[in-house]
């Protein structure tokens, strides 16, 4: 059996750079769709507006706060999918609630952020103890991603003038990228083999001089570069590919390579 | 209104099997494998795994419609074994592979997070660079030029002023 090696190149808390070599194409390319489209996180899915007297309409407003990230750590076991909950509608297992609520006072424009939505317990909360689910969330569990963090420029959700206001509910739930991009914890991968094309499995276009129209990339420097005039090999496969994989800050970069396992889950049947 | 819940494109339906196993009859130790509910990535992946087996004479997968949820598999094997239980031996042998793969991601983890202890700081904090510089310039309502800023519009009575 052929045994994976890995190297990562560069590592911060919301992006990873690694190497991986001796694993067939298909596999290195399931690990770059799972970590896009099947790791779960959560975020904004139903939008109560109370009152909007902005210049933006409702679904506008639903859909600028859909796509906000919110820490989603350890979000597969520490929250239920609404459809797996025994809930009428939403519970405290299987959704969080997000109030919004700001009116401009100021005779100046004010930005209404990520900063102003707070996650607030729900009202059935308290009376029975709390569940499993709920003790493994970590504190900033369901808020947004980087608030009141100093350094972290908060999101814009609409601007509003004098005697304008925004009040209202969102109803944050759990789900994966394959029913919505929101939930998508990548904000890119990048996938790269081959840096020499020597595979030919692309082909240029150029004007007048291929090489100086398409320089190397960086990760040309880690593989040789084909010698002048050396036949082309067509049982050559690629094996040796370079990942970046940046998240929206929802799960950290090693959460999301950590949880490719969840390709087993798919192979257990 | 009549849509399906989106969810039923990943999610297996109450009492659905996930595999079905139909065994050719015109080819020798052929089968057909429909999957359900999954797709490209893991079509792909267990094809490339059961055509680096050497038992196996045919393996190919298709996804027939981009809209129904599942794939076919079909396997041609040297009558060694049947397809089905090959089939079983890739997936344990991706499993294994993941599970080392999961293995070297944790300690080359721990290695970085042993050498790199001013993590936080190169992190999040990136994300919001330019933000600041850009905010400051922001003028939207272009009245910055004559008296200094965003109050001016609010300075002559307003109809909003209550």
């Amino acid at each position: 059996m052929n045994d994976p090696i890995l190297r990562i190149r560069k590592y911060e808390r919301d992006r990873v750079n690694f190497v991986l070599e001796n694993v067939d194409m298909a596999f290195a390319n399931s690990l770059r769709r799972v970590m896009m489209a099947d790791l779960p996180t959560v975020a904004i899915d139903i939008v109560e507006i109370q009152a909007n007297t902005t210049v933006l309409p409702d679904e506008f407003i639903s859909h600028r706060l859909g796509m906000i990230p919110l820490v989603s750590s350890n979000c597969d076991v520490a929250m239920r999918y609404t459809r797996d909950c025994n809930c009428f509608e939403n519970c405290a297992f299987c959704s969080i609630i997000l109030v919004l609520n700001v009116k401009c006072h100021d005779s100046t424009t004010m930005d209404v952020t990520s900063n102003h939505l707070e996650v607030v317990p729900h009202e059935d909360q308290g009376m029975e103890e709390a569940g499993e689910e709920q003790v493994k969330r970590i504190e900033k569990f369901g808020s947004p991603v980087g608030k009141n963090e100093p350094g972290v420029e908060p999101i814009l959700i609409c601007k509003i003038r004098k005697g304008q206001e925004l009040k209202l509910k969102c109803i944050v739930k759990k789900g994966i990228a394959k029913e919505h991009a929101k939930w998508s914890p990548c904000s890119a991968v990048s996938f790269e083999y081959d840096p020499h094309n020597k595979l030919r499995h692309t082909s240029y276009w150029f004007e007048t001089d291929e090489r100086a129209e398409w320089p190397l990339g960086e990760n040309a420097a880690e593989e040789e570069a084909p010698r002048e005039g050396e036949p082309f090999d067509f049982n050559a496969k690629p094996s040796k590919f370079y990942f970046d994989v940046e998240t929206d800050g929802s799960l950290g970069a090693q959460e999301v390579v950590m949880k490719v396992r969840i390709i087993v889950s798919f192979l257990s049947f | 209104m009549n849509a399906p819940d989106r969810f039923t494109l990943f999610v297996l339906d109450e009492g659905e099997a996930p595999v079905e196993v139909n065994e050719d009859t015109k080819i020798p130790n052929a089968a057909t494998i429909k999957i359900l509910k999954q797709d490209h990535t893991l079509g792909n992946m267990l094809r490339a795994q059961l055509l680096s087996m050497p038992q196996v004479l045919f393996a190919g997968y298709k996804v027939p419609h981009p809209l129904h949820p599942y794939f076919l598999l079909k396997i041609q094997t040297d009558g060694s074994i049947a397809p089905d239980l090959l089939l079983s031996e890739a997936c344990n042998q991706l499993i294994g592979t993941l599970a080392s793969l999961e293995g070297k991601f944790k300690r080359e983890f721990a290695f970085k997070e042993a050498d790199g202890a001013g993590l936080g700081a190169t992190g999040v904090g990136g994300a919001g660079h330019g933000g600041a510089a850009f905010a400051t310039s922001d003028d939207p309502y272009g009245t910055g030029a004559g008296t200094g800023g965003t109050a001016s519009w609010g300075n002559r009575d307003d109809y909003l002023d209550f």
